[in-house]
């Protein structure tokens, strides 16, 4: 039963992941990129980290894809007519395919992962606790830092997108 | 206080005078004469309270190590043992009468400051020279020596003579320094030490001197004293060098640079074979004959100074030759020719500087007029140089009971014991040094005035008679061994050989004959000249005297195979270096990086995806090595 | 259930491979940082595989998803940072297109 859940999963993710950089209209890609962020969480679920999918959910599909449609709409970015990368771009992704196809290939083959099934862990109802625990205790320093870390990013997007200030040239206005 | 510490500030004193007055004292010439003068004095005061003092003429070291690469130490220290307290009272004893002379001689002299700081820089060089423990600090003060040296010959900057003759002392010096330091390696590599009381220890009675490589170290430590003390064939630097000031001329090139060779010689004597030395005693006897032949042939009153030096200085290197060779086949006292030579030196040191300084009186008085034919009647008018002077006169030529009679006595008396051919060209060179000294002083200072500026010339001021009456007196009594304090008179009553009984008078008499005879024949020849203000050999046999103006034309020759011999093959290998230096290796290897780093460089284009491609790359061998495939 | 670890982690390399070239192909600024964002969620994938296959019954390894925890903080800041900068280079030239931005090359 859940084999044929994570292969249904596992394919939802893949097949919207893949049309992202291939289709032509942006707002299409953000919203492919969504549904493989659900597939994601659902991936999650079956790996029973429940908390980690809802928080896919809300922050990525939720935040970050929200933002990205803002700033397609804002920037007004246009229908690509084709896709035409350059031939050294092609030759490069061939390349890259290559060493990608043989990475993934040693670790089918390794053997590294036996097919071993998974091992029931005990109280899984208390996964947000356990989640809670941790990061009050063993990472207290990276939950402070990245708390620190949002406060900066912040700053700096408000800095960042401050508008230019006029400047008057002495010949005439130019595009 | 500790003997050490007075070393110490005996050897800095001068280092010290010459910092301040090449700080305040430029302009001011008065007060870089008192610093001068006020180093010298301290010097030489702590220099006696040493000596009186109550020292046993045991050796005084103390050593600080300065450098340490593997087997080579190079320690610095100091090495007073009784000859390096002989030669330090007579470098401060002499120095400090110049530096009183120097104070009236110079007081027309606009670079006064610079003087008298290229005084105290030579007397710091010469002292360090005096004190070194060890050949490698011998070197380094011999290089700082030759350097005082050409800065005092080149003081008067705009003469062009005199920055010829400076350049020209420099090089010759460098020359035979350059024999030095390979003998100082060979010496090192050979013997394994160059510190001057483990070789002695090592090497006294040894048989490794029975090999040629030690004759062949023995005679390249000889090249530096070619050099420094003006032998065959490195001789020429020394009458050009006359260019300098007349303090100068005595205190460097009359009383103790040039016997700074003769020391080195002393303090390495025991590293010579009986063949070095013979090869060493002929090179000097040839250098006095020379040298007292080529006096004839100049009228320049420092230059005849200059040969006679160069001719004693000849006197000095063989008596130190024999006077070893006697001591080996005699199987005592290895130190006779050091003691022989060194107890010459300082007398010679007394009327050598005594005669410069009379001379420099007398040049002084009469407005730089140096030529010996345009003076005269200078007895009457300046009295006490010319009576100095006859002192100085008496002494060189080695008449009793003068300083220079014990002295020369000693170096004939080995002459006759070891060689005989030395022996009768040293006694020939004693009547010839009789005869120009006479020649000198007669024209000079006899007869009637010559020139105008001679005839206003009246005697020089109190500082400048005053150390001549000092010099004078030492020359008097400096043949007797009571003058000297304890330590010096042990050494030098162990090491100078005096002729004994009938050898005693013999010499006395031949000695005798030789000085007043010399200055007899002077007297005839030159006093009564066909032509007023001529000389007489000049012009009754003008072919002698050509062919000794010629001087061998040493000069000549070495001056072609500078320009055409040396200077083509400098442009051989200046265009070696070109081609292949420059273009291939030093702008090659620049080209090559520079390729490189266009290629390197090109990886930047601009464009993002590129740099993304790449950290993939980087990615894929960060992995690789995680695997450990590398 | 045999689904084993391996198979999550060949979904977790494809989505990778995917993001990447999307990078590599798309010459929209937007587009590649969306790529971005997808190579991103693959190592996520990975590390809660991980952690979920190396628990034992004593020990529940809870360590990868804390990193995934931070990961998405991480990400959503950079995304917002991201986004900033490419709508100043789009007033600064009117384009949003990668090749145009090429003035510090060499």
């Amino acid at each position: 039963m859940f084999d044929i859940l994570f292969y249904i999963f596992a394919a939802l993710t893949v097949l919207t992941a893949i049309l992202i950089p291939i289709c032509r209209n942006p707002v299409n890609g953000a919203m492919f990129m969504i549904a493989s962020f659900v597939g994601t969480a659902c991936l999650f679920v079956l790996l029973e980290a429940y908390f980690l999918a809802i928080l896919q959910i809300m922050v990525y599909a939720g935040a970050i894809i929200v933002l990205f449609l803002f700033i397609i709409m804002l920037l007004n970015v246009d229908k690509v007519k084709h896709l035409r990368p350059s031939i050294v771009a092609q030759v490069a992704a061939l390349f890259a395919l290559l060493i990608l196809s043989l990475g993934v290939g040693s670790l089918f083959l390794s053997g590294a992962a036996n097919p071993m099934p998974e091992i029931s862990v005990d109280s899984t109802a208390s996964m947000a606790r356990n989640f809670g625990y941790l990061l009050f205790t063993k990472y207290m320093l990276p939950f402070q830092v990245s708390g620190f870390l949002l406060l900066v990013s912040m700053i700096g997007v408000i800095l960042l997108s401050k508008k230019l200030p006029v400047t008057t040239t002495k010949v005439g206005e130019d595009a | 206080m500790a003997p050490q510490q007075t070393l110490l500030i005996i050897l800095l004193a001068p280092l010290v005078s010459a910092t301040l007055i090449a700080l305040f004292g430029r302009k001011n010439g008065l007060l870089s004469a008192s610093i001068s003068v006020l180093s010298a004095g301290i010097q030489m005061v702590l220099t006696l309270s040493i000596l009186f003092g109550n020292w046993s003429g045991d050796a005084i070291t103390c050593s600080y190590e300065w450098l340490k690469l593997g087997a080579l130490d190079v320690n610095l220290g100091f090495y007073l043992t009784p000859l390096a307290g002989l030669l330090l009272f007579v470098v401060t004893f002499v120095g400090f009468c110049i530096h009183v002379f120097s104070i009236g001689y110079s007081d027309d002299d606009e670079a006064r400051g610079r003087f008298f700081g290229g005084l105290s820089i030579f007397m710091f060089s010469m002292t360090g020279i005096v004190l070194s423990a060890n050949l490698f600090m011998i070197f380094i003060f011999w290089e700082l020596v030759g350097f005082s040296s050409y800065m005092l010959i080149g003081h008067y900057l705009f003469k062009q003579s005199a920055a010829n003759a400076a350049k020209k002392a420099f090089i010759v010096n460098r020359v035979g320094d350059f024999g030095f330091l390979v003998g100082i390696i060979w010496c090192f590599w050979h013997y394994g030490t160059t510190d001057l009381a483990t070789l002695q220890s090592i090497l006294v009675g040894s048989p490794m001197l029975a090999t040629g490589t030690a004759t062949a170290i023995a005679l390249c430590l000889f090249c530096g004293v070619l050099g420094k003390s003006a032998q065959m064939p490195l001789h020429v630097w020394l009458p050009d060098a006359m260019e300098g000031p007349t303090p100068v001329s005595a205190l460097i090139h009359a009383a103790t640079m040039v016997a700074a060779g003769v020391y080195l010689l002393g303090r390495i004597w025991f590293v010579y074979t009986p063949d070095a030395l013979n090869v060493v005693a002929f090179i000097g006897t040839i250098t006095a004959c020379y040298a007292a032949f080529c006096a004839f042939g100049v009228k320049d009153i420092k230059k005849i100074l200059a040969y006679s030096t160069l001719s004693q200085l000849g006197y000095l290197v063989a008596a130190f030759a024999l006077g070893t060779l006697y001591a080996t086949q005699h199987g005592d006292h290895g130190l006779t020719g050091v003691g022989t030579a060194h107890f010459h030196l300082t007398t010679h040191a007394f009327f050598k500087a005594l005669m410069f300084l009379g001379a420099g009186s007398v040049i002084h008085a009469c407005h730089h007029e140096q030529d010996l034919f345009k003076m005269g009647g200078l007895l009457k008018r300046m009295p006490i140089t010319s009576i100095t002077f006859l002192v100085g006169v008496i002494a060189i030529s080695g008449i009793p009971p003068f300083a220079g009679f014990y002295s020369k006595d000693a170096i004939l008396y080995l002459a006759q014991q070891e060689n005989s051919v030395i022996f009768y060209a040293l006694t020939a060179t004693a009547f010839l040094t009789a005869l120009y000294m006479g020649r000198l002083f007669f024209v000079a200072f006899l007869g009637k005035a010559r020139s105008e500026h001679v005839e206003h010339a009246k005697e020089s001021s109190f500082v400048m008679w005053l150390p001549l009456v000092v010099l004078a007196v030492c020359s008097v009594l400096g043949g007797f061994e009571g003058f000297y304090p304890e330590a010096l008179k042990h050494f030098l009553e162990a090491n100078v050989l005096h002729p004994e009984g009938e050898a005693h008078h013999q010499m006395l008499i031949m000695s005798l004959c030789l000085g007043l005879g010399g200055l007899l024949v002077a007297f005839l020849i030159y006093m009564k000249p066909a032509k007023r203000g001529s000389d007489t050999l000049e012009t009754k046999v003008p072919v002698v005297f050509n062919v000794l103006k010629g001087r061998l034309y040493f000069d000549e020759i070495y001056n072609y195979y500078v320009a055409k011999i040396q200077q083509r093959f400098a442009y051989v290998v200046s265009f070696l270096e070109q081609t292949f230096i420059q273009r291939l290796f030093v702008r090659g290897s620049g080209a090559l990086t520079s390729v490189i780093g266009t290629m390197v460089r090109s990886v930047n284009n601009g464009n993002v995806q590129a740099y993304v491609f790449w950290f993939l790359i980087g990615l894929v061998l960060f992995w690789v090595f995680a695997i450990g495939g590398f | 259930m045999n689904v084993g670890l391996e198979s999550y982690l060949i979904v977790s390399g494809i989505l990778f491979s995917v993001g990447f070239f999307g990078v590599i192909l798309r010459k929209n600024a937007l587009v590649m940082l969306m790529c971005l964002e997808l190579m991103l969620n693959a190592s996520n994938l990975a590390l809660v595989a991980f952690s979920r296959y190396n628990a034992t019954p004593e020990n529940n390894m809870m360590d990868g998803n804390t990193f995934v925890f931070f990961i998405i903080t991480v990400a959503a800041a950079e995304v917002a940072v991201g986004l900033a900068i490419i709508v100043q280079l789009f007033r600064h030239s009117r384009t949003s297109m990668v090749d145009e931005f090429n003035t510090l090359k060499d």
